[in-house]
């Protein structure tokens, strides 16, 4: 039984897929088993095991970050230990996305359309300050985080990250997948085949990012201009 | 760290100018005659020279009227005295408070290694100039770039249109005093714009086939990743 399986030959919408899998799992189903067993949770961890220690990048680097990305597979801090020194280019290749460096409206839908072709299992790393939340960059031309444009697992902050904290972030991908079971197959995995190329977060969500003081383009540089004053320093400071 | 107080006073002060600091500027370098091109140009073009300065220490600014700008471009890059033959940059300059947007065009010459900058002034409601492309060939994509973030528009170029901005983009020109550092519309519906950019509207198959050989380019379905869509 196939995604588009049904008569009239639409696909079926997520709703659809997961109370398939739903289905199936009471039925007792390969992968849809109601209660865990034994072989299940055997077969789980070595699918598991397999999945975090093998994870192939796909390096979306764009700016400063891309840089530290760099930096981490490189000999000194080295992403080879992981299983991750093979960087995919391709996205039919890759399984964890790690966006490294601003992106820009004009380049959102190559990011969409990156992260579409890539195949189930994927995860993504937002990495960095303006690929989670536009960063210092909150003007016309910059996303305001790519969780607008794709979903996101992890989020890393700095600007950039330290090496050390691109590797945390990539630790608790492998942590996430580790806790992931197959039978959640329909829930976790499916998504809905009419989203592709759409933005990932809604108008909604979208606009309740943007409140008084930043991610408002109701402000221009006059308007959100701050008084400031001379700050008050001690006498015992050199001068 | 000086002597007037303590170096939050310079702050406020603000920066000084480079003739209050250097103190007596350097013999001749802000005499107009210590450039030949700006002597022989008001003797050539008289009246169309408006004014000449010297900005930050030694670059001579020479502003003309925005009507003969190809007319003195190509003097200055024709004449052999002078040849221009570098085209280093067409940018623009918005000053805001309903000022004139000044366009700039940084030239240099390699032969004789001298830099002039020469500028033209046009008002808010008259943002109309001559391109220089048939001049210098690399004034394609600079005067392009002038017109997507300031919106001049430049007579006779061959292609004008957006090259940083999105082809769809349609909040305005951004460089401009007057438009909002955050954009124009809201967040949702940029987001929404980008991401319905459509790259087929602007260019042909042919543009669009891989390393430019016919024939070779994968089929490209309508605007859709999925595949082809399915027969009726």
């Amino acid at each position: 039984m196939g995604l588009r399986d049904r008569e009239g030959g639409d696909p079926l919408s997520l709703a659809e897929v997961q109370a398939l899998g739903q289905g199936e799992a009471r039925q007792g189903g390969l992968l849809g088993f109601g209660s865990p067993t034994f072989l299940t949770t055997k077969v789980d961890f070595v699918v598991n095991w397999a999945r975090r220690n093998s994870l192939w990048p796909m390096p979306f680097g764009t700016a400063c970050c891309a840089i530290e990305m760099m930096a981490s597979a490189a000999s000194n801090f080295d992403l080879a230990r992981f299983g991750m020194e093979r960087m995919s280019f391709s996205p039919r290749q890759a399984d964890v996305l790690i966006c490294a460096g601003r992106v820009p409206y004009k380049l959102a839908p190559v990011l969409r359309r990156i992260w579409d072709q890539m195949m189930q299992p994927k995860w993504s790393i937002s990495m960095g300050a303006c690929a989670s939340s536009g960063g210092v960059f909150d003007t016309y031309s910059m996303v305001q985080g790519i969780d607008t444009i794709i979903p996101v697992d992890v989020y890393v902050p700095g600007c950039p990250p330290r090496p050390e904290g691109l590797i945390y972030g990539l630790m608790m991908i492998q942590e996430k997948i580790r806790h992931e079971s197959l039978s959640d197959h329909y829930t976790l995995r499916a998504e809905d085949p009419s989203l592709v190329g759409r933005p990932h977060a809604d108008a909604e969500e979208v606009e309740a990012l943007a409140g008084p003081f930043g991610n408002s383009t109701q402000q221009d540089q006059l308007t959100s201009l701050a008084q400031t004053t001379r700050p008050e320093r001690s006498e015992d400071l050199l001068p | 760290m000086d002597e007037n107080g303590s170096a939050f006073d310079a702050v406020e002060r603000g920066p000084e100018g480079s003739e209050r600091s250097t103190g007596t500027p350097r013999s001749g370098i802000g005499d107009p005659a210590s450039h030949p091109s700006v002597t022989a140009l008001r003797a050539r073009f008289g009246a169309t020279v408006l004014h000449h300065e010297v900005q930050a220490g030694d670059q001579h600014v020479v502003f003309v009227d925005a009507a003969s700008n190809r007319a003195v471009l190509e003097w200055l890059r024709d004449d052999p005295e002078h040849r221009y033959d570098l085209l280093v940059d067409v940018t623009a300059v918005d000053y805001g408070g309903g000022n004139p947007i000044q366009i700039v065009y940084q030239l240099w010459s390699v032969g004789h290694k001298r830099a002039l900058r020469v500028k033209c002034e046009l008002p808010l409601d008259g943002l109309s100039i001559d391109s220089v492309v048939p001049l210098w060939k690399t004034a394609d994509w600079l005067e392009r770039e002038v017109f997507d973030l300031f919106g001049v528009d430049f007579r006779d170029h061959p292609d004008l249109r957006r090259i940083l901005m999105p082809q769809n983009y349609a909040e305005g020109h951004p460089l401009r005093k007057d438009f909002p550092l955050r954009g124009r519309f809201s967040r949702a519906e940029q987001t929404r714009r980008a991401l319905s950019q459509d790259y087929h509207d602007d260019y042909t198959p042919e543009a669009l086939e891989v390393g430019g050989a016919p024939g070779l380019a994968p089929p490209e379905p309508n605007g859709s990743i999925d595949g082809p869509e399915e027969a009726p």
